[in-house]
């Protein structure tokens, strides 16, 4: 490893975000580079101070008001609902216009899918559940065995041959 | 005035949200492919009827098969859709709702105004039914094979 590769991987060395084998890398050359050393020497002592100073500033912070506050806000929340958030001056119209766009959306929704059972249907399985053919017509249903695939086969007499 | 003119833009905005999500929901509907067959007693098939074709010969018996019309369409559930069948017949489906993996639909197929066949059933999700019109003027003729084929 260079200087070069070591000094853009510092940061991440002294922060010990490097995976395994890099960070044992950057320690190895640092180990022999001096200038690399005090580099890293320079920076976990920047570290350690900058550490200390941000502590120090949040020991003098007073949070005892906070949780106080936020739990009134909570209460307060909770009390006005869904419907307390809703604009009060919503126009009628537009009230309406959304009332039927939600009709609409409920209306063209997919149908919500019945229970499932466990079947073992086949891909073409189709159950007939109720068939009306014209008078004059003769319809016969087959199902191939194999695939499941259902026929229903009309015989229509031309206009001429059923008068 | 001021307020109204402040407040109207919610509602618009609401109404044109809640539309955009039922076109979203008609999007995702039933898609529905017909395909018309001519089936005939000797002669060429269509390629794209190979995988279908043993099943179409033990089921009609005969032995060529040619795509004369093909449509798909998506669907929008509980709307009746009409499908051009060659020789002046529809075939309209009426896609009602999904149970156990299948669609259950209303499949009517009309000659002019005569019903030759209305028929409620459940075909399996992505699975293919067949509708066969013999028009009875002799085997030579052949037959009609409507092939249709329902996705959710």
């Amino acid at each position: 490893m260079t200087c070069a590769e070591a000094e853009r991987l510092l940061d991440s060395f002294v922060d010990a975000e490097l995976p395994g084998p890099m960070l044992l890398e950057v320690a190895r050359h640092a180990g022999s580079c001096s200038t690399c050393d005090r580099a890293v020497r320079d920076m976990t002592a920047l570290r350690s101070s900058l550490e200390q100073m941000v502590r120090g500033e949040l020991e003098g912070i007073d949070l005892s008001g906070v949780w106080p506050a936020v739990e009134q806000r909570i209460v307060r929340s909770d009390r006005r609902g869904v419907w307390g958030r809703v604009p009060r001056r919503l126009p009628m119209w537009g009230a309406a216009a959304a009332a039927i766009a939600a009709g609409a959306l409920l209306w063209f929704r997919t149908p919500p899918p019945e229970p499932v059972r466990v079947t073992h249907a086949r891909p073409n399985q189709a159950v007939i559940e109720r068939l009306v053919s014209s008078q004059g017509s003769r319809v016969g249903i087959m199902k191939d065995r194999k695939y499941g695939t259902t026929l229903i086969m009309v015989s229509a007499p031309g206009e001429d041959a059923g008068q | 005035m001021i307020r109204r003119a402040r407040t109207a833009p919610v509602g618009l905005t609401a109404a044109v949200v809640v539309l955009l999500l039922a076109v979203a929901a008609t999007a995702q509907a039933l898609s529905v492919e017909v395909t018309t067959v001519q089936a005939s007693l000797e002669g060429p098939s269509d390629a794209q009827l190979l995988p279908f074709r043993p099943r179409l010969r033990r089921l009609v018996g005969y032995r060529a098969f040619r795509v004369i019309r093909e449509e798909s369409r998506p669907c929008v559930w509980r709307n009746r859709e009409a499908f051009v069948i060659p020789g002046g017949r529809l075939l309209h489906v009426l896609p009602k709702g999904m149970r156990e993996e299948a669609v259950v639909m209303q499949v009517q197929l009309l000659e002019g105004p005569r019903s030759l066949v209305d028929t409620d059933v459940r075909l399996q999700n992505r699975g293919v039914m067949l509708f066969g019109v013999d028009p009875e003027r002799g085997t030579a003729n052949g037959v009609i094979i409507i092939m249709l084929k329902a996705e959710e």
